[in-house]
């Protein structure tokens, strides 16, 4: 009886959680570095997204990548432009640190794009290699919900349903931190990362 | 005037503007104001890849959307619309936010081989003491040197480097290069873009293969070698390919692609580029003539990129499957020299009263150059051809007569491949014909009492990049033999070569 009792409690808390897809929020600050950083929800087991229709371009200006910092979600494809008079290439040399998915977009015109799906999530570090000091970065989130911080590391990542997930910060040059947050409407979370 | 030399009028325009020279290595400041690396226009500084030809061609500039680049707003010395002003204004121009300056220092250990022993050799009484003059090893200071570099608006772009100390002595230091560069001059003629450049000032010729700006530890032999007579012979000719010139060039083209020329009108200086000041008339910098003569050099090259796509062909890096690169080219050029050596002496008139007698030898230079590179591996080389025509005093002393004249030839030949982005690796193989030298017994360039009329000499060498701006760099030479005994006939007795390992390290910011 007393199990009989659990169960039914443990499954209207599921479905409690499920029905409950009311929309919450996670927000927090992402503190012991300095800029931006990226703040997302992990992979959720047995969950899936339709796929991805916005496609961000990322500049390459002034010898300068454009924006600094771009997250999408997986699945997405983003297009790499170059507005420069003078060539300029992208690479990027791991995927989350998986040097495998290391792959060389080549070489375009001015005005042209490039466009690359990023199946797969975690960090990008995009390189040029005929300017090795510019340096930009595809963080591909897992789920839809993400958000890249403000200057301050100030973040709001919004319209997440309730329910228990895993949450990582990422910074760059900085240890990734994960850390399970349970969201019931707006929900906080906060990091410190360190180098 | 003088007008059987058309270039006397080039001495009237030197002697009348306001001398300003340049030419040398990797410019910090141009890293800082542009905020991108070394790497963007040097492969192993300071050789310089296709952008960087480019940026240099430009005048120090972007070859295009230079403005795009700049992360240090240059200053206005004029509000652009000033120039609708013009004469009644001074012509709107802008100078670098933030100085130009660069800065470089290197320092070398040298091994020497055992060999070098073999010049102790007896001399003087027995019981005087004989001094070690070669150390086997040594560490040594090499070059500390400022450069500045950089662009007034206008198409003006300006050099100034100079060795503040050699060796650790201050004293020894010397302007390199001085100059002001009026680029795209040939806009006013209706030219093509790039056409026709001005500059004025002190340079290195516009040589096929850079010394001042040579990534070696050792100088080509070639570049050094300067013509001295041997006994039978009155020529005393100290000029050599290597030294710094002061004048006016005019050049055009590019570097990069298709055709590149220049045409250069520069002081006579065969007693060795020393400065004389002025005793009888005065002058604002010394005089570094040594005769009325203006010597030229001119050179021409065509630079055949082989990329199949037009596109890239043209471009001034081409488009690789993994990013821009050097492009895949071949580089033809033929270079000459043509300067009048004057010497002086006290003669006689046919009537036996004193007089001045004045030997003009005219003198020659002449070679041709190739380039070819594919990828990161780079072959190229060089031959010249020297000649002085020799006048000799007659017996009389009251004129000349002309001797046999001084020859000599020689080149190099160089492989640099670069393995990996920060490791060149160096073949180099140097050769130099001269009677005169073997004759002589001696030469310039430590390459003292010959055994034949030629010397070879092969370079490998290694260098590392430990980081864009710092560089450990390594080189063997297998020296020409020596001798320093002969036999009756002139047989050098027990040739030795006077090997020796260098290395080198150095910095830039
Ligand atoms: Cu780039």
């Amino acid at each position: 009886m007393k199990r009989t009792l659990t169960m039914m409690m443990v499954m209207a808390v599921i479905a409690m959680m499920s029905l409950a897809a009311s929309a919450g929020t996670i927000s927090g600050k992402v503190s012991g570095v300095s800029g931006e950083s990226v703040v997302y929800v992990d992979a959720i087991a047995g969950k899936t997204f339709p796929a991805p229709t916005a496609k961000p371009v990322i500049d390459q200006k002034g010898l300068v990548f454009q924006p600094h910092i771009v997250v999408v979600e997986q699945g997405t494809t983003v297009e790499f432009l170059n507005s420069d008079k003078v060539a300029h290439n992208v690479f990027w040399p791991s995927v989350g640190g998986n040097k495998k998915l290391t792959h060389n977009l080549g070489t375009w015109p001015q005005g042209e794009k490039r466009p690359f799906k990023f199946d797969n999530a975690g960090a990008v570090p995009l390189l040029c290699n005929v300017h090795p000091e510019m340096a930009g970065y595809v963080v591909v989130s897992p789920t839809p919900y993400f958000a890249l911080t403000d200057k301050s590391g100030e973040y709001k990542i919004e319209n997440v349903p309730d329910g228990s997930y895993t949450v990582t910060a990422w910074h760059e040059g900085a240890k990734n931190q994960s850390k399970p947050v349970a969201v019931a409407g707006d929900s906080k979370a906060d990091f410190t990362l360190s180098k | 005037m003088d007008m059987r030399h058309p270039v006397s009028l080039f001495v009237v325009f030197v002697l009348t503007i306001i001398l300003l020279a340049g030419s040398s290595y990797a410019i910090p400041a141009f890293s800082r104001q542009y905020g991108t690396s070394c790497s963007t226009c040097h492969v192993d500084f300071p050789k310089l890849n296709d952008f960087g030809k480019a940026f240099k061609d430009a005048g120090f500039k972007f070859p295009k959307g230079d403005e795009d680049f700049i992360k240090v707003p240059p200053l206005m010395l004029g509000a652009p619309a000033q120039k609708d002003m013009w004469p009644h204004v001074i012509f709107p121009g802008t100078i670098p936010g933030m100085p130009q300056i660069g800065l470089r220092y290197n320092q070398f250990f040298q091994y020497t081989s055992g060999n070098a022993n073999n010049y102790y050799q007896p001399s003087g009484a027995p019981g005087t003491p004989l001094s070690p003059t070669i150390p086997r090893t040594d560490f040594e200071a090499g070059l500390f040197s400022i450069f500045m570099a950089g662009n007034f608006g206008s198409d003006i772009a300006f050099w100034v480097d100079d060795d503040i100390s050699v060796s650790g002595l201050n004293a020894n230091g010397a302007l390199g290069d001085g100059y002001l560069r009026f680029g795209n001059i040939g806009r006013f003629l209706k030219l093509p873009t790039d056409a026709l450049a001005l500059r004025v000032g002190q340079f290195e010729l516009d040589l096929p293969f850079t010394q001042a700006r040579s990534i070696n530890i050792s100088t080509y032999d070639i570049y050094t070698q300067a013509n001295i007579g041997s006994s039978s012979q009155n020529v005393n000719n100290q000029f050599s390919m290597a030294d710094a010139v002061q004048g006016v060039e005019f050049s055009g083209g590019h570097q990069y692609g298709g055709y590149h020329y220049s045409l250069a009108v520069v002081n006579q200086n065969t007693g060795g580029g020393t400065v004389s000041s002025a005793t009888n008339v005065s002058s604002p910098g010394g005089f570094f003539s040594d005769s009325n003569y203006k010597d030229i050099y001119g050179r021409f090259s065509y630079r055949f990129n082989l990329e199949k796509d037009p596109a890239s062909r043209h471009d001034v890096q081409a488009a690789g499957a993994t990013g821009p690169r050097d492009h895949t080219y071949l580089n033809l050029g033929t270079f000459f020299f043509k300067g009048r050596s004057v010497q002086r002496f006290n003669g006689l008139t046919s009537g036996g009263a004193a007089d001045v007698l004045t030997a003009r030898e005219p003198f020659y230079r002449f070679g041709g150059d190739f380039s070819f590179n594919y990828r990161t591996f780079n072959l190229f080389g060089l031959y010249m051809y020297g000649h002085d025509q020799d006048l000799l005093l007659n017996s009389g002393f009251t004129g000349f007569v002309s001797g046999t004249p001084a020859k000599f030839n020689g080149g190099f030949l160089e492989a640099d491949y670069l393995a990996l982005p920060w490791l060149m690796a160096i073949l180099r193989y140097d050769h130099v014909q001269s009677t005169a030298d073997f004759l002589n017994q001696a030469d310039s360039g430590n390459y003292y009492s010959p055994v034949g009329t030629t010397r070879d000499r092969v370079t490998p060498g290694v260098q590392f990049l430990i980081h864009a701006n710092i560089k450990a760099s390594f080189e063997y030479q297998f020296r020409p033999q020596q001798a320093l005994t002969y036999d009756a006939n002139g047989k050098a007795l027990n040739p030795f070569r006077t090997n020796t390992a260098t290395g080198a390290l150095e910095f830039v910011y």
